[in-house]
């Protein structure tokens, strides 16, 4: 809409002085129905941009209310002998000069003509208050094309469109052109350049990873009673730089942070809803385990088709995901985050940036979601219903173990790798308290981002899961337990290289 | 650069060259008579006889100037790249020798775009000599050489280099629209669609894909995207894992309050995605249920081309390459002559998707003649120089751009059996298999057609969209480039 405006007003502009050039040397004798010479242009009309409101005419001059067919009659003026129409009468008759017919140009006068201004036919308009005329003719005629007529002329590139001829061509030579700006810096003169590079551009990710912090900060700060206030603004004041490869794999097994959340959630909308962003986490996790396990059964037995070498971590990941949260409670996922919560804060500092906000948003992509059609905002909503009366409790639980273990954890990172094993056993403890297979499970998810000190990927873990996903090809429901116990065993299997390594 | 001897060895070669450059219009006769026999399975005229009695404004092609006479003239060089072809299939050293010391000279790699199309496919017919050991001279003198200057230095780019790649032209961008636009039509009023991309570019449509579905009026439907994962190393070649990529597309559809699950199936070109085939069944199997609300469609972007056809002789296959990947219960005699591009449409039908997008480069390059490969070559990837000879200047991304078309050119010329994936077929003949297939056409919307063309606008003026029956076809300069279809179960 802005642009539009700046467009058509300047197009006025052009067009006003254009007008005044010609009347200037075309002035005239007193019949004439063309806008009289007006030495200084007057302010272009129909912009709210300007200092003085558009049409403050001169109260001597004589006010003129054309019929809307007559203000759009585009050839008023036809010749007798051709039936050629033109739109000013000085062309008429200039183009009678060719007949032979009788013709009358006016001349330059130096006599005061009355100035003429133009009110909009249109009863309800500003400008058909003879106090708000407009003063000339083009200007009349392109304001009432605008305001009240018909857009038929359209923009073939992006289906704008326009009321009046020269609008219309006007934004043809810019359309386009217009500049799309990634907070990356690049610019873009297409859309769908812009669209595709924003997409893959890491500015995205990072914008994501904000809204992200800051829901969690939030979260925690209300939700538990003594938070770990340094460990936090720590997180949140760190600027993520681009994330390193493992980092995906990593975050897509946790099964945490609703995949609803919206990622441009502002900080200070956030902070307007902390129970809401509780309650999203909650609902998440819920959903997880009781509507959607149809979905999380057939991703288990899409998995063993894609039994090659090169197994791509992430179905095994979303499979196993499902798989645990299949186990039904609520809690089980909750001492999931909870669990999860700590490798952030442990391998935050030490990057320079969290992951949590990878983590959990790259979590959401290979999470099945319970309800695909239903959009952020509604999610949100629901979240807020189900909200404090759900289980604020044990999401209170669950931040409240992360926060206990935190210290351990930043121990273990400044090189104290003993203690490293020592966080994880309670832990790994309180997870299989809650969910049966998940305990293994819980190992890994510490083990697996440790890994990220050593120098094996923490993908290789994953491979493995993946392949023993695929090995148990066709066994439907079988599938599913076999792929958690050997996810299990592998998993065991890799904690214990990683306890030998640190040792 | 190549140094062959700097004394030519035999000099009626070089006279004769001569010769007939004295007269230009002798020469573009003999070059049409005699080449009138390589390529008369083109249809069109060669693009540079645009002088005479052609409707197309272009000027022709600038000759060039080296040796002060006209040996950059396209005809000359496809002529002598021909003769040359000629000569080391026929073992004759001695005049590939000197036919590739002419061509060494008049086609230096950073001349117009004749001359660097030229160069590529000199490269391509060292290359080749060097491989067939057939001209033993050569070989020794290509290893002598600095391999690095054949060697076809192709880029790895990184995601935001990759999408700057495509924006260069329409190449790619031609069927991302035309497929978008059809696809956002096919799927109306699904909850749940299932997009099987295969594409040679890397999912770069999927961003502008999502945009639109997101905008639908009915609200986003669940959007699963399945990817062959593993392919083999064919240009555009990204530096990324597939694992990142899907993370940063299903974070992309999440910022448009859009749902994307994002799957990379282990699957090959060469074997007919056969295992990409079988997830999608089982998939189908297991969706049994809610089938009814889930659309299937199969964008299939320059990428089927790679897979074998007919002319891939089975029996040269290596063992481990199974001929006929595709389980058929009835007896291997009647399928073991069904090629595996053939098998992979069948397999495609027999899912029953909802619409099927093919667009591809509408070029022969099948034929196992090395000089109708050659010729349908050079008349056909002169277009992706031309295009990009007014506005990309030197530098990274021109040699990554040239480097991905020599990588094209090396592997129709030089490589054979499995290792030729650049086996693209007229879109004629695509159309065929689709109809062999069980496949009906579908045509594309006044929508569509107006999408394209504004995305045409933004391009050079020497693009054009033509329409062929229910099909779209980008052309260059009046030559056909690149073609998109639409097709529905029959």
């Amino acid at each position: 809409m802005g642009v539009e405006m700046e467009n058509s007003s300047s197009a006025v502009t052009v067009t006003l002085s254009a007008a005044a050039a010609s009347g200037e040397a075309s002035a005239t004798s007193s019949a004439s129905l063309i806008a009289p010479p007006l030495p200084p242009p007057p302010p272009p009309p129909l912009t709210k941009k300007k200092r003085n409101l558009p049409g403050m005419p001169d109260p001597d001059a004589e006010v003129i209310a054309l019929s809307p067919k007559t203000l759009m009659a585009t050839n008023r003026f036809v010749c007798e002998i051709c039936n050629k129409g033109f739109q000013r009468d000085q062309n008429l008759q200039l183009h009678r000069r060719g007949h032979n017919l009788p013709w009358k140009l006016r001349q330059r006068t130096n006599k005061e003509v009355r100035k003429r201004v133009y009110v909009c036919p249109e009863a309800s308009c500003v400008h058909h208050d003879p106090s708000r005329a407009l003063g000339d003719l083009t200007g009349i005629k392109k304001h009432f094309c605008r305001k009240h007529g018909e857009k038929k002329w359209k923009c073939d590139k992006c289906a704008k469109k326009y009321a009046v001829l020269s609008d219309w061509k006007a934004h043809l030579k810019t359309c386009g052109t217009r500049e799309y700006r990634c907070d990356c810096g690049t610019l873009f003169s297409r859309r769908d350049s812009f669209i595709t590079h924003r997409a893959f551009c890491d500015a995205l990710a990072e914008e994501s990873n904000k809204a992200v912090q800051t829901v969690v900060v939030t979260a925690e700060t209300k939700c538990s009673e003594e938070p770990k206030i340094q460990t936090v603004g720590a997180l949140s004041s760190s600027s993520p730089p681009p994330l390193p490869p493992q980092c995906s794999v990593i975050s897509a097994l946790l099964p945490v942070q609703n995949p609803e959340m919206p990622n441009n959630l502002p900080p200070n909308a956030a902070d307007d809803m902390p129970s809401n962003a509780c309650a999203n986490a909650i609902s998440s996790c819920s959903s997880n385990g009781g509507s959607s396990s149809n979905s999380m059964c057939t991703s288990v037995f899409s998995s063993p088709s894609v039994g090659a070498p090169l197994q791509p971590q992430t179905t095994a990941y979303s499979d196993l995901i499902c798989a645990m949260a299949r186990t039904e409670c609520p809690t089980s996922s909750i001492a999931t985050a909870a669990v999860t919560e700590p490798t952030f804060l442990r391998l935050s500092p030490s990057n320079g940036f969290t992951l949590f906000g990878m983590a959990a948003q790259d979590e959401r992509h290979y999470a099945r979601p319970s309800q695909p059609a239903m959009s952020a905002t509604a999610l949100l909503q629901k979240a807020a219903q189900m909200g404090a009366a759900a289980s604020s409790a044990s999401l209170l639980r669950g931040f409240g173990i992360s926060l206990t273990t935190s210290p351990d954890q930043q121990e273990s990172l400044q090189g104290n790798h003993n203690a490293e094993g020592d966080s994880v056993n309670p832990i790994a403890g309180i997870g299989l308290g809650c969910a049966g297979d998940g305990g293994a499970r819980l190992t890994e998810l510490m083990t697996g981002p440790s890994s990220l000190f050593g120098s094996k990927p923490a993908t290789l873990d994953f491979l493995g899961l993946g392949m023993a996903v695929g090995s148990t090809s066709t066994g439907g429901l079988s599938a599913l337990i076999s792929s958690m116990d050997g996810g299990g065993r592998l998993d065991i299997g890799t904690t214990l290289d990683r306890r030998n390594l640190d040792d | 650069m190549m140094q062959f001897t700097e004394t030519p060895l035999v000099l009626p070669l070089q006279q004769t060259i001569i010769t007939t450059t004295t007269n230009n219009n002798i020469l573009t006769t003999m070059t049409k008579h005699s080449s009138s026999s390589f390529h008369h399975h083109l249809p069109r005229s060669s693009p540079w006889t645009t002088t005479t009695g052609s409707s197309l404004s272009f000027p022709p092609s600038k000759s060039s100037t080296i040796g002060g006479g006209t040996f950059g003239d396209a005809n000359c060089m496809e002529q002598l790249l021909v003769h040359c072809a000629n000569a080391i299939e026929s073992n004759d050293a001695t005049l590939a020798q000197q036919i590739l010391w002419v061509l060494n000279n008049i086609a230096p790699p950073d001349g117009d775009s004749n001359q660097r199309l030229t160069c590529g496919f000199l490269r391509a017919l060292i290359a080749r000599a060097t491989k067939t050991g057939s001209c033993k001279m050569l070989t020794a003198m290509a290893n002598a050489n600095a391999n690095a200057d054949l060697m076809i230095q192709t880029h790895k780019y990184s995601i935001i280099e990759l999408a700057s790649f495509i924006d260069l032209t329409p190449w790619h961008r031609f069927g991302f629209s035309a497929a978008n636009a059809a696809i956002l039509e096919a799927i109306e009023g699904f909850s749940i669609v299932h997009i099987v991309d295969l594409s040679s570019t890397h999912c770069m449509q999927i961003p502008t894909l999502i945009d639109a579905i997101a905008n639908r009026p009915e609200g986003p439907p669940f959007i699963k995207l399945t990817v062959a994962g593993a392919t083999a190393d064919i240009p555009p070649m990204l530096d990324h894992s597939y694992e990142e990529l899907g993370s940063k597309l299903v974070n992309f559809a999440r910022s448009r309050n859009v749902m994307l699950e994002f799957r990379v199936v282990p699957s090959s070109s060469a074997d007919g995605f056969s295992s990409l085939i079988e997830h999608l069944r089982v998939q189908q199997i297991v969706f049994a249920d809610e089938g009814e609300g889930e659309a299937l469609v199969i964008n299939c972007h320059m990428m089927l081309h790679n897979t074998p056809e007919e002319t891939l002789n089975v029996i040269n296959m290596p063992n481990d390459m199974s001929p006929n990947p595709y389980s058929i219960p009835s007896s291997s005699s009647s399928t073991s002559s069904a090629s595996n591009r053939t098998m992979f449409l069948k397999a495609l039908r027999s899912l029953d998707p909802t619409i099927v997008v093919l667009v591809d480069e509408d070029a022969d390059f099948t034929s196992s003649d090395l000089v109708c490969r050659l010729t349908s070559a050079f008349n056909f990837l002169w277009i992706p120089y031309d295009a990009v000879e007014a506005f990309l200047r030197q530098g990274k991304q021109r040699q990554w751009y040239e480097a991905d078309i020599c990588w094209k050119i090396e592997n129709v010329i030089a490589q054979e059996g499995v290792q030729r994936v650049e086996r693209l077929e007229p879109k004629s003949r695509w159309v065929q298999r689709m109809r062999n297939a069980n496949f009906r056409s579908a045509s594309f919307s006044e929508d569509a057609i107006l999408e394209v063309k504004g995305m045409l606008d933004e391009h050079a003026a020497g693009w054009g969209l033509k329409r062929e029956e229910e099909d779209l076809v980008l052309t260059w300069k009046g030559h056909n480039v690149v073609f998109a279809t639409l097709w529905v179960p029959a």
